[in-house]
């Protein structure tokens, strides 16, 4: 859970979590709102089918069915309780609330229920309507009115003795769908939770087999390119799998080219120059000692060596490209190391100023040859860049987890563009090659290689103007 | 002192043979591992120089064979290859010294003379040049009967040069010996270096045993010569 990589992996499967979640939600609240408006249409269809099949007027013993009472609106001869009558007829329980209401052919009411809601207007029940065609035409005619006590669904029927509406509340089916919307409210998010919950197991699951095959790329880049990986039945991950063995081996191959070259241009650079140096080594001794003959091949032999200096940095320059520097640890007393090196600083440039601040004992864990290399290259350079009676500053510090070294000089500004190449290769600067001080480009970039070979660094650090700083790194043991 | 040299390229062996000879060695050579290995086997040698790049078996495999077959003479491995990986595998196999091409010849019979030394117990460790006397274990340095004070640099520098009399060196093989460096134009630091255990061995009248070779180096005088 703490590597960068899970970290990655947890956000993805979390995204197809809440991507599966959102999706499902828009589809469940989508299935909601048009099931709920179908049920709603379908309720309102059956009731407007029932308001206009069935009323008093059909029933042998309804109202409808007197019709001497009709005309002359005796309220007496209806049955008892005309609206439970009529409830039960329109398929609504007996206390809910239905209303009627009677008007002769001359415009009177001969009946109407105490519930009508007062409200409701009687703008539909106009005599002037019952005359002609119009009135046959518009013999049925549903509407829904709002009154205080809500919403109510009235059908008015037009019968040659008169006109007859049939009201009913609307508020026990609004009743009915505000339930379902709360039945929805709860079991949506419920439905949510569990969908995203799956999810989130099946994108886990779904990832595992790349955890698992990060984990094994992790230990075969680990213990070394000839390793592969196992071949997985899953044919999803089968070619993933086949195309990073195919990398792993061109990397191998390449790796083992580039080390064997290294090796074989070294056989074949070293031969000529052992034979050369040995050669006139035993010249130099043979010939009269001091006479020019030997001055000659002494100058030679310096060459020789110069040669061989070259060939061998760039040699392990070449492994340390390859990735092939391997470095014998050992705990080096650096320390020591330093102040070695640093004893020759004032052989070397006595005009200097130098001031050390070096930790002593502080142990670092690598190949002492390498390391001093490392510490000249930066001690000399120091001295070879430095103006005349300049000054050096060295600062070996430990720390928890690194140990630090600065080595600071006094030198001409560098530009930034001369300081950014300070590390290429046979790159000497400005200030070099300007001054008869003699160099090779190649001993920062090796120094920079062997530090980081040791699991440390070394950086050009800016500092204030005519100063130029080093900083070299290596872990603490 | 038997010395049984391993090497495939001719000209190496030539003038390594050549010049231990001079030194008073006795040498053998040898151009193929395997042949090597059968006469380190069979026959007594005081050291075996092994270069690790030769047909047949190879040195690290002659080395390896020599030292299960329980032979403890002291083997020096010379190799041109990758040194890092080529110095651990030969330690790790029971090689007394390592020497990476290109060599001097002065610094091979250096080495052979150290591991030869250090193997038998032989107690070889006085080097004595007229009144100067330098024990290379106390790291003592008298004149006569009185004692030198040198520094480590200036030790290793007199140690250097006088166990070698009469042979010349370069300024830069004396700073690559005595101070490590891989090379450095600054040869100065070898001069002032001298210079200072000049001016030490003065007052004992020392000095005139460290002679400047002109335009190309140091040496220090032979007993005979002159």
């Amino acid at each position: 859970m703490s590597t960068p990589s899970d970290r990655r992996s947890l956000s993805l499967r979390l995204r197809l979590a809440l991507w599966s979640a959102a999706l499902a939600g828009g589809a469940l609240l989508g299935f909601a709102l048009l099931s709920s408006w179908l049920i709603y249409q379908a309720k309102l269809d059956s009731l407007d089918a029932r308001l206009q099949s069935a009323g008093p007027l059909a029933r042998p013993s309804g109202p409808g069915d007197r019709r001497d009472v009709f005309p002359d609106g005796d309220r007496e001869a209806f049955a008892p309780d005309p609206e439970a009558a009529l409830a039960q007829d329109l398929g609504l329980p007996a206390d809910a609330e239905v209303g009627l209401l009677l008007v002769n052919r001359a415009g009177e009411v001969v009946y109407q229920s105490p519930q009508w809601p007062a409200t409701l207007p009687q703008m539909f029940l106009q005599p002037g309507q019952f005359d002609g065609d119009r009135f046959r035409q518009r013999s049925r005619h549903l509407t829904t009115v709002r009154s205080v006590d809500g919403p109510w669904r009235v059908a008015v029927r037009t019968t040659p003795l008169g006109q007859l509406a049939i009201a009913a509340n609307l508020s026990a089916l609004r009743q009915e769908m505000a339930t379902l919307r709360r039945i929805y409210a709860v079991t949506i998010p419920g439905l949510l939770l569990a969908i995203g919950g799956g999810a989130w197991v099946l994108a886990g699951q779904a990832l595992r087999p790349v955890r698992q095959l990060s984990q094994s790329i992790g230990q075969v880049t680990a213990q070394g390119l000839h390793q592969r990986l196992p071949a997985d039945p899953d044919p999803e991950f089968a070619p993933l799998i086949t195309a990073f063995n195919a990398m792993l081996e061109r990397l191998e191959r390449s790796f083992h080219q580039a080390s064997r070259f290294s090796g074989d241009a070294a056989h074949e650079l070293k031969t000529p120059l052992t034979i050369l140096q040995g050669e006139l080594e035993r010249a130099m001794q043979q010939v009269e000692t001091g006479s020019g003959t030997q001055q000659t091949l002494g100058q030679l032999l310096d060459q020789v060596h110069h040669l061989s200096s070259i060939v061998r940095k760039l040699l392990l320059l070449s492994l340390a490209d390859a990735g092939q520097m391997s470095i014998q640890r050992q705990p080096v007393d650096f320390s020591a190391l330093v102040q070695d090196q640093l004893e020759d600083l004032s052989l070397l440039a006595p005009d200097l100023a130098i001031s050390a601040e070096i930790e002593p004992g502080v142990i670092v864990a690598g190949d002492r040859d390498l390391l001093g290399q490392v510490v000249q290259n930066l001690i000399t350079n120091a001295a070879k860049y430095n103006l005349p009676q300049g000054w050096v500053r060295v600062q070996l510090q430990p720390h928890p987890s690194q140990v630090h070294l600065t080595i600071a000089n006094a030198t001409t500004s560098l530009t930034t563009k001369e300081a950014s190449r300070l590390f290429d290769r046979f790159y000497r600067g400005q200030t070099a090659r300007d001054r008869p001080t003699d160099g090779l480009g190649l001993g920062l970039s090796l120094a920079r290689e062997i530090a980081r070979a040791h699991g440390g660094d070394l950086v050009f650090t800016p500092s204030s103007p005519g100063e130029a700083s080093f900083s070299l790194y290596l872990p603490a043991r | 002192m038997n010395v049984l040299l391993v090497e495939d390229e001719a000209r190496i062996a030539s003038f390594v043979a050549q010049g231990l000879q001079e030194q008073g060695f006795v040498v053998e050579t040898c151009a193929n591992g395997t042949e090597g290995y059968a006469l380190a086997r069979d026959r007594t040698y005081d050291v075996v120089l092994l270069d690790i790049m030769v047909p047949g078996m190879d040195g690290l495999a002659v080395l390896k064979a020599l030292r299960g077959a329980g032979q403890t003479v002291p083997v020096i491995l010379i190799t041109a290859r990758n040194e890092l990986d080529d110095r651990l595998a030969g330690l790790n196999l029971g090689a007394d010294d390592y020497i990476a091409k290109p060599f001097y010849v002065e610094e091979l019979v250096a080495r052979i003379h150290a591991v030869v030394r250090r193997t038998s117990g032989d107690r070889q460790n006085i080097l004595t040049a007229g009144p100067l006397r330098l024990d290379r274990i106390t790291r003592d340095v008298t004149c006569g009967s009185q004692r030198v004070e040198l520094t480590a640099r200036e030790f290793n520098l007199l140690e250097y040069l006088m166990r070698s009399p009469g042979r010349v060196f370069t300024r830069t093989q004396i700073l690559e010996h005595v101070w490590g460096y891989d090379f450095n134009p600054s040869t100065n630091v070898v001069d002032v270096a001298i210079q200072r255990l000049r001016k030490k061995l003065d007052p004992l009248e020392a000095a005139y045993w460290i002679e400047s070779v002109r335009g190309v180096g140091y040496r220090f005088r032979a007993e005979v010569s002159e």
